[in-house]
């Protein structure tokens, strides 16, 4: 079966800094593949190798600076046979119906079965993309999925919602959003990773433009709550009594 | 102006349909799971029938759409009702802004980078659609007739099929309910140290977490246990920070936390800063005394 997986580039989270403003300070978060998605592109690996013949294609849009030869590598080295690309500024700052929007574009031509997308991506963890993917597409839908697997024509998968776990059959071609605990994302080796630097990358401008359909008005690191700040070396006469009455006091 | 509000649970229809009546004169309420009387201007109920998936409501609910004609559209933050809120987002040429914490004049505020930064978002078209999170609209009082009328289901295209549905069993659930949370960081030497943790845990009936490194960099609690970007924010009443240092990262996982209390052997600790309660020591020494005073 012929398995797209889309992923998304972000800011690596764990190096956004707060300035004095509040503002927030991208400049020594590189661009990272979104935590989530690598579970997404997992389960295209897995999905595949358990079909001999399959191909999973990895597709992504953003601006230009996510046309990284490193990131590109990552992702071809997890199994991952080729890379479709919309790296163009004019994709700066899309939100979920933007990203929609293009990937469509970028999908317009058909030819696979299944679109695999991760859970949220770590920046809006809005969750439409997958959805508004698959109203474009005129595909059927379905999210929070945990377990998949080809059953005759179509896929059964399981997914895990707030109460409930549904078992649902999905006719193909299908948008299928999986969660976490889908797939472990693999660490790539070194030959993987040599490997994926011979792999096709199809890297282009962006297909459409998309209107913003949201007004972002302010973005800041929310204010600090008050703290008492009450520190003391624990070898301090009554700093250990103080600190333990000061806990029971708050449960 | 006419707001729709679109939810699968009783509480979820109520509140949101109280916070629609301050944001529009005239409120429709579509339900398909639970539905709660008098919270609306007209109630439509959407029966999903066996072997549908609610997801695929959303032909029905288009319908319902085009004919009301919303200005503004309010839906529960659960995956059922994404998945009609986006499909019918689409079809209008919208966007969704997602998971609102807060209602304002200026917009609706939601997270960014899981609670690094907060962003406040509005509507560039003539139609707003909103996930909102429970306790957003607290305090709004619903009312209205509730006039409740049934609509017939209309299938997708191509429809999904639902072969079963089981109640899911929660794990992990427990340290959102704790009253205490003790974290382990960095400042744990070795694994078996963690006993210690675990032993003030058990005086304060508190759930045990963890910072990042502790499931990422070396495999010693699960990964649905750290707290932070990416991981679990909790707001216990009580928060036991012990050997973390205090990025911000960790941080807007706990900040929202009654009081949060801190042990780190190093003074400069940036935790020192973000806590009521702090101890400057070797966690080795200072939780079994803090244990043993409680």
């Amino acid at each position: 079966m012929n398995i797209v997986v889309a992923f998304k580039v972000v800011p690596d989270d764990q190096d956004i800094q707060i300035a004095g403003d509040r503002s927030l300070d991208f400049s020594k978060a590189k661009g990272i593949v979104s935590a989530y998605d690598l579970n997404a592109i997992e389960a295209a690996a897995q999905l595949a190798a358990a079909h001999p013949g399959s191909t999973v294609t990895a597709v992504t849009a953003g601006p230009a600076s996510i046309d990284d030869s490193k990131l590109k590598k990552n992702v071809l080295a997890r199994g991952v046979d080729d890379l479709i690309m919309a790296a163009d500024d004019a994709l700066a700052g899309m939100d979920a119906a933007a990203t929609a929007e293009v990937l469509a574009a970028m999908l317009a031509d058909g030819g696979y079965d299944v679109v695999l997308c991760g859970d949220g991506s770590a920046d809006d963890y809005a969750q439409q993309v997958d959805v508004q993917l698959a109203a474009r597409l005129g595909l059927p839908s379905v999210s929070a999925v945990t377990k998949l697997a080809v059953e005759g024509d179509g896929l059964v998968v399981e997914r895990t919602l707030e109460d409930v776990v549904e078992e649902v059959a999905v006719p193909l071609p299908a948008v299928v959003a999986v969660s976490p605990d889908v797939a472990v994302p693999r660490i790539p080796g070194m030959k993987d990773i040599l490997a994926a630097g011979k792999k096709p990358m199809d890297v282009k401008a962006a297909p459409c433009v998309p209107a913003a359909t949201i007004d972002v008005v302010s973005c800041a690191a929310p204010e600090a709550a008050e703290r008492a700040c009450h520190v003391a070396e624990a070898s301090a006469d009554g700093a250990i009594e103080q600190f333990a009455a000061a806990l029971k006091a708050a449960l | 102006m006419k707001a729709l509000v679109i939810a699968e649970t009783a509480d979820a229809a109520r509140e949101l349909s109280a916070g629609a009546r301050t944001l529009a004169d005239e409120v429709v309420l579509v339900t398909f799971g639970q539905t709660p009387e008098g919270v609306s201007d007209k109630t439509i109920v959407v029966n999903v029938p066996a072997g549908a998936v609610a997801d695929d409501a959303y032909a029905t609910v288009q319908a319902i759409y085009d004919a009301e004609a919303p200005s503004v559209v309010l839906a529960e933050p659960r995956r059922h009702v994404k998945s009609v809120a986006g499909r019918l987002a689409t079809a209008a040429g919208a966007s969704v802004i997602t998971d609102v914490v807060e209602m304002g004049d200026a917009g609706a505020k939601s997270l960014y980078f899981g609670g690094v930064g907060e962003r406040v978002r509005k509507a560039a078209g003539g139609v707003a659609f909103y996930t909102v999170a429970p306790g957003t609209f607290e305090g709004a009082v619903p009312s209205g007739a509730g006039v409740v009328e049934e609509v017939a289901w209309v299938a997708p295209a191509v429809p999904l099929t639902l072969k079963s549905s089981r109640e899911r069993e929660k794990g992990g659930a427990d340290l959102f309910k704790a009253n205490a949370v003790v974290a382990a960081g960095r400042g744990f030497a070795e694994e078996s140290e963690l006993d210690l943790a675990r032993a003030l845990c058990e005086k304060i009936d508190g759930g045990l977490a963890c910072s990042r490194p502790l499931t990422e960099g070396v495999d010693w609690m699960p990964s649905g246990t750290y707290v932070g970007v990416s991981g679990l924010a909790l707001a216990p009443k009580a928060y036991v920070a012990c050997g973390i240092s205090g990025q911000m990262q960790h941080m807007v996982g706990c900040n929202r936390s009654g009081m949060v209390f801190a042990i780190n052997k190093d003074k400069n600790a940036p935790i020192f800063k973000q806590c009521d309660f702090g101890l400057v020591g070797d966690l080795k020494d200072v939780l079994p005394a803090v244990a043993a005073a409680l």
